[in-house]
C-alpha cells in the first residue's frame, strides 16, 4: 500500500480535472430539464456507464495490478484526453449550457461532492484494495449524475427563498397592471390556442402572451415579470395540469377572469389514474373564473362539455363542429388546400368565410375557440377573421412544403393519434397522383399503444399509396393494421430513417404528397455530443 | 496589433453593434467587418456589443464571429459597461468594478483608472430600431461623442418612409405615390377594412406593395392584388410597426442603389443593381439569410451578394440622375457618414423613383466605393468618416449653450 501513496496526488488531480469537466457536460442537460429530478435521471439512464471515462477506470485498475507505472499513466493521459476532446457544453450542442447563477451554485456544490465523494470511496477501501483511488474514481464516474442532483437538493431551500420573492414580485407586477387574464387549459391544444388567441388579441388592445409552451407556476412567473407592463389589457395565460392543482396554484396567482378549455381527453391517464382525476384537474380554471365570468370551451369533447354543466352560473360560450349543442361559434366547410384552411365560422348573428394558412382539422378548431373568446371580450368579428389570415404557421406541424415537383407534408413533431388523423385528412385534401406516408407510429400510449397505432395503420391503408413503417416500436401494430385492411401491399418496412428517405428517392415522381409524421426526434443526442464530438449526419 | 510605425497613442474607436431590433444579427455582421476594417496602425478599434435588452459589453470574445453563435456571446467572458453620464466625458464605465477584476478588460486598448475606456470616436453600425432611427444617436449626442454617421434628425427622418418621402418630392426627386394607414384604425370598428381598400382603389389600384412605414429591413413587406390580401398586409405590418405605406407595385421593375458619403461635400457612389430585383421585392430571408449564411465578419457578408455595378444595360442619363437625386435626398435629409439611398426604376415607362433611404447601409455599402470612379477602400473611407466625426463634434461644442445675458433669470 504505501509505495501506492505516491500516485495518489497525481491520480486524483487527474480525476478532479475530468469530473469538473463532465459534471459541465450532465449540468447542460439538468439545465434543460429545468432542473426537474426525474426528468434528468430519465435522461442519464445508463448514460454514465457508456462514459469512456468510467471504463478508463476500471480498466486502468485492472492494469494497476500488472503494471502500476502504466496504470497510473494510462489514467493521468487518458482523463487529460478525453477532457481536451469533449467538446465545450457552453458552446456546442443545440442548447448550449448557459453559465448561470442558479447553473454555476450547483456546479460548485456538486463539485465539492464529486471530490468529497471520491475521498469517502478511498477511505473505504484503501484498507482492503491498493487500487483505491481508481475504484474510487470508477464509482465516482458511474454516479457522477447524482452529484448534481444532490447540489441541487442541498440548494433547494435557497432555491425556494429566491422562487418565494419571484413570486411575490409577480403578484406585485399583475396588481400594479391589472390586465383581463385568460386562462386556457385542455389536454392537447393550449400552446397553439394561446398563441393564436394572442395574435387575435394584439389587434384589439395591448395584450400578452409567454411565448412557447410556458405552462407552470415558475415559468408564468418570469414571464409576468419581465413580460407584463402597465398599459397591457389582456394576459393569456397557457395552465398545463401536471397533477390535481396545478392549475388551481397558476389561478391563484393570476385570478383569471375569462377562461378557455379547449379538449379534455384521456392523455397523460397514467399520470392522474383516471378521466375523473383529469376532469378534477381541468375543472380548476373553471373553478377559478367568478360567477358571472366567461368560460369558452369546446363542446366536442364531451369532458370538456360536462365541466361546463358543472359551472352553468358562469356565462358559457360553447364552439365545436359535430356537437348538437347550441353553439355560439359553430366550423363549418372546413377544406384544405396547399396554402392553407378554409373554413366557415357561424355565430347566432352572422356567417364569416374564414382562411388561414395553417393546416389540419384540430387547428380550425382551436381558431374557433380563440375566435368566441376574442369577440367576447371586445374584439371586432371582422378584424378578427381578417386576423386570421396573417397566423403564421409552424414548422414541422403540419407544414406544407413544395420541393421539385413533390409536396411533403412535415409533421414531425404531432405525436398524438390526432395530429396524426389530422395530417392524413388534409393528405387527401391535396391534389396528388399518389400518397405516401413515413412515420414510426405513435408512441407513449402504454397499453394501448398497440391498438391506437393498428387503427392508424388501417387508416393509413385506406388514404395512402403506401406506407413505410420506420422503426420496430410499432412495426407488428403496422402491419396488422394493412392486414386488417386487406393492403399488406401497400405497407413498407424499413429500419430507419436514412432507409427510408432512400426507398423514397428510389420511387418519387413528380406529382407526389409524402407525409412525414412524427419524426420521434432523438430529443437529446446520443452520449456522442456529450462526452465526445458528435459526427455531422448524413442525409435530411 | 501595433505595428513598428504606430504613433504614440492611437486614438480608441467604438464599433456599436447588435441591438434590439430585427436587424440584429445582420448588424453583428456588418459591425464585425467594420471592425476589421478599420486601420490598425492608426487607431485603436474595440467591439461594443449592444444586446437584444440594451444592454453593453465589451471583451476580447467579441472580435471573433464565433462567440455569437448559439445564442450570443458568453457574458461571463465579458464586461458590462455604460456610457457614463455627463457631457463630454465620451467614456464606457463598467458596470460592476467587480468584472473588472479578472482578465476580461480588452485588450490593445488604453484604459483610465478603474477600467474605464475612453473612446475618441463611436461607430454605430446598429441598424433598425433604436439604432438607425436616431435613438443611440441622441445618447451620443447627450454624452458629448464623436460619432460617425447621421445625426438624431436625420436618422430619425430617413426611418420613417413617409417623412422621407415628403422631404424627397421637396428636393424635387421623383416618388412614388402612396397611401398610409395608421395603428390607430385598429381603435376604430372595423369601417377600415371597406374604407382602405376603397382609398387605395381610388389612388392608384392594384396590384400594391404594403411595407412598415418605419422598418428599414424587408420584414412585415408583402404585395396584395385584392382588398383581402391588403388587409392582411396591412394587419401584418401591425405586427411591426405602428404605420403602414401602401404603394402601387410596379410589376415591371429593377432597383439601383447609390451610396453617398458624408465629407466634406457629400460624394455619390456608382450604382448598383442587385440581381434579384426582378419582380418580388426581397424577403427577410432572402435579402439577408442566404448571404448572411456566409461566415459572419468575413469580407464577404452582404457584399457576397448578386449585384452589378454601374449596370451597363441601364442609360447613362438614368445612372447620373440616379446619383444626382441621391445626392440631393443626402443633402436636403441633413445626412452624415455612408447613407444607400435605393430607388426604381419602372421597366415599361423608364421613370427612376426614389424609394427608400438607409442611413445605416449594411456593411456601409463598402463595395459600392471600390469601383471606379473612387477605388476607396473601406479602411481609408472610415479614417475620412472618423475625421468629419471628431471635427463636427469640436465645431459642435463651440456651439453657445450657456445661457446669455437676457436668458439668466437666477443671477
Amino acid at each position: 500500500v504505501t509505495e501506492f501513496w505516491p500516485w495518489v496526488p497525481i491520480l486524483s488531480a487527474a480525476y478532479l480535472f475530468l469530473a469538473v469537466w463532465r459534471l459541465l457536460a450532465y449540468l447542460r442537460y439538468f439545465q434543460q430539464e429545468g432542473y426537474e429530478h426525474r426528468r434528468f435521471l430519465r435522461w442519464v439512464n445508463v448514460r454514465s456507464l457508456t462514459d469512456p471515462a468510467f471504463w478508463l477506470s476500471v480498466v486502468s485498475a485492472f492494469l494497476f495490478l500488472i503494471d502500476t507505472l502504466l496504470a497510473v499513466v494510462l489514467f493521468t493521459v487518458g482523463a487529460i484526453v478525453l477532457g481536451l476532446v469533449q467538446p465545450d457544453p457552453r458552446r456546442s450542442g443545440k442548447i448550449p449550457l448557459r453559465l448561470t447563477w442558479r447553473a454555476t451554485r450547483v456546479l460548485v456544490v456538486a463539485t465539492v461532492f464529486a471530490a468529497a465523494g471520491y475521498v469517502a470511496s478511498i477511505r473505504v477501501f484503501v484498507d482492503v484494495e491498493v487500487r483505491a483511488p481508481l475504484v474510487a474514481a470508477s464509482i465516482m464516474f458511474a454516479l457522477l449524475p447524482l452529484a448534481l442532483l444532490l447540489a441541487d437538493a442541498v440548494l433547494m431551500p435557497y432555491e425556494s427563498a429566491v422562487q418565494r420573492g419571484y413570486y411575490r414580485e409577480a403578484v406585485a407586477q399583475l396588481r400594479r397592471v391589472q390586465p383581463f387574464v385568460i386562462g386556457i387549459t385542455g389536454s392537447y391544444g393550449k400552446s397553439s390556442s394561446k398563441a393564436m388567441l394572442a395574435h387575435l388579441l394584439q389587434f384589439h388592445a395591448p395584450s400578452v402572451a409567454a411565448t412557447g409552451s410556458i405552462n407552470t407556476v415558475m415559468g408564468v412567473t418570469r414571464h409576468l415579470r419581465e413580460d407584463l407592463v402597465p398599459g397591457h389589457r389582456f394576459l393569456v395565460v397557457e395552465m398545463g395540469a401536471y397533477a390535481v392543482g396545478s392549475i388551481a396554484r397558476l389561478c391563484a396567482l393570476t385570478s383569471p377572469s375569462a377562461g378557455l378549455i379547449t379538449a379534455v381527453g384521456d392523455m397523460h391517464l397514467e399520470r392522474f389514474g383516471s378521466t375523473e382525476t383529469i376532469m378534477r384537474a381541468k375543472s380548476e380554471l373553471a373553478q377559478a373564473v367568478p360567477p358571472g365570468g366567461l368560460l369558452v370551451v369546446n363542446a366536442d369533447s364531451p369532458n370538456a362539455l360536462r365541466i361546463a354543466r358543472q359551472f352553468a352560473d358562469r356565462r358559457v360560450l360553447l364552439y365545436g363542429e359535430r356537437s348538437a349543442e347550441t353553439l355560439a361559434t359553430r366550423v363549418e366547410d372546413v377544406r384544405f388546400t396547399k396554402d392553407g384552411s378554409h373554413f366557415v365560422l357561424r355565430t347566432a348573428r352572422q356567417t364569416y368565410s374564414c382562411f388561414t394558412p395553417i393546416l389540419g382539422r384540430p387547428i380550425v378548431l382551436n381558431l374557433a375557440g380563440a375566435f368566441t373568446l376574442a369577440t367576447a371580450v371586445g374584439a371586432d368579428p371582422d378584424v378578427t377573421v381578417a386576423a386570421c389570415r396573417t397566423l403564421k404557421p409552424v414548422s414541422n406541424r403540419l407544414e406544407v412544403v413544395e420541393d421539385a415537383g413533390v409536396t411533403w407534408i412535415r409533421d414531425a413533431y404531432n405525436s398524438n393519434q390526432f395530429g396524426f388523423r389530422a395530417a392524413l385528412e388534409v393528405a387527401a385534401d391535396l391534389p396528388a397522383t399518389r400518397r405516401f406516408l413515413v412515420t414510426p407510429g405513435v408512441i407513449e400510449l402504454g397499453p394501448d399503444q398497440y391498438d391506437v397505432n393498428k387503427a392508424l395503420s388501417r387508416d393509413a391503408a385506406m388514404t395512402c399509396d403506401h406506407t413505410v413503417v420506420v422503426a420496430a416500436a410499432n412495426r407488428a401494430a403496422f402491419v396488422d393494421g394493412h392486414r386488417a385492411a386487406g393492403r399488406e401491399d401497400r405497407l413498407i418496412v424499413v429500419s430507419n430513417r436514412s432507409e427510408a428517405f432512400a426507398w423514397l428517392h428510389e420511387h418519387l415522381h413528380d406529382g407526389d404528397i409524402v407525409i412525414l409524421e412524427n419524426d420521434l426526434p432523438d430529443l437529446y443526442e446520443r452520449s456522442a455530443g456529450v462526452f465526445w464530438p458528435a459526427r455531422q449526419q448524413a442525409g435530411t | 496589433m501595433g505595428e513598428q510605425t504606430a504613433p504614440a497613442v492611437r486614438p480608441t474607436i467604438a464599433v456599436l453593434f447588435g441591438g434590439r431590433s430585427l436587424e440584429h444579427d445582420v448588424s453583428v455582421v456588418s459591425g464585425l467587418q467594420i471592425l476589421h476594417a478599420i486601420d490598425p496602425q492608426r487607431f485603436a478599434p474595440i467591439p461594443v456589443y449592444i444586446d437584444q435588452m440594451l444592454r453593453w459589453w465589451v471583451g476580447d470574445d467579441l472580435w471573433h464571429n464565433e462567440a455569437f453563435k448559439g445564442g450570443g456571446p458568453d457574458r461571463s467572458r465579458l464586461i458590462e459597461v455604460t456610457l457614463s453620464p455627463g457631457f463630454g466625458t465620451s467614456l464606457l464605465v463598467p458596470v460592476s468594478l467587480l468584472a473588472t477584476l479578472g482578465d476580461r478588460t480588452p485588450s490593445g486598448v488604453a484604459t483610465a483608472g478603474g477600467g474605464r475606456i475612453p473612446v475618441d470616436c463611436f461607430v454605430p453600425v446598429l441598424h433598425g430600431t433604436f439604432g438607425e432611427d436616431g435613438c443611440i444617436q441622441g445618447a451620443l449626442e447627450l454624452g458629448g461623442c464623436a460619432y460617425v454617421g447621421c445625426g438624431v434628425g436625420a436618422s430619425a427622418i430617413g426611418m420613417n418612409k413617409r417623412a422621407t418621402k415628403i422631404m424627397a418630392a421637396h428636393a424635387g426627386v421623383p416618388v412614388v405615390p402612396w397611401v398610409s394607414c395608421e395603428r390607430a384604425v385598429l381603435d376604430r370598428g372595423h369601417g377600415w377594412l371597406t374604407d382602405l381598400p376603397a382609398r387605395v382603389g381610388a389612388s392608384f389600384g392594384w396590384p400594391v406593395i404594403v411595407k412598415p412605414c418605419n422598418l428599414g429591413s424587408s420584414a412585415g413587406v408583402s404585395v396584395a392584388t385584392d382588398a383581402d390580401e391588403l388587409i392582411s398586409g396591412v394587419l401584418r405590418v401591425f405586427e411591426y410597426d405602428v404605420e403602414a405605406i401602401i404603394e402601387p407595385f410596379i410589376k415591371n421593375r429593377l432597383e439601383i442603389n447609390v451610396a453617398v458619403a458624408g465629407l466634406d461635400e457629400p460624394v455619390a457612389s456608382v450604382t448598383e443593381m442587385p440581381v434579384t430585383s426582378q419582380s418580388t421585392p426581397l424577403t427577410f430571408a432572402e435579402k439577408y439569410k442566404r448571404q448572411g449564411r456566409k461566415s459572419i465578419g468575413s469580407s464577404e457578408g452582404m457584399a457576397g451578394a448578386l449585384r452589378v455595378l454601374d449596370p451597363e444595360q441601364l442609360p447613362v442619363e438614368m445612372r447620373a440622375a440616379a446619383q444626382r437625386h441621391a445626392v440631393a435626398v443626402f443633402a436636403t435629409l441633413g445626412c452624415e457618414g455612408i447613407s444607400r439611398i435605393d430607388f426604381l426604376i419602372d421597366a415599361d415607362t423608364n421613370e427612376l423613383y426614389f424609394n427608400e433611404i438607409n442611413t445605416l447601409p449594411g456593411s456601409l455599402a463598402f463595395y459600392l466605393w471600390s469601383a471606379a470612379p473612387h477605388y476607396w477602400t473601406i479602411t481609408d473611407l472610415l479614417a475620412r468618416l472618423i475625421g468629419r466625426a471628431e471635427r463636427l463634434r469640436a465645431m459642435k461644442r463651440g456651439l453657445q449653450r450657456k445661457p446669455p445675458a437676457e436668458l439668466k433669470l437666477l443671477g
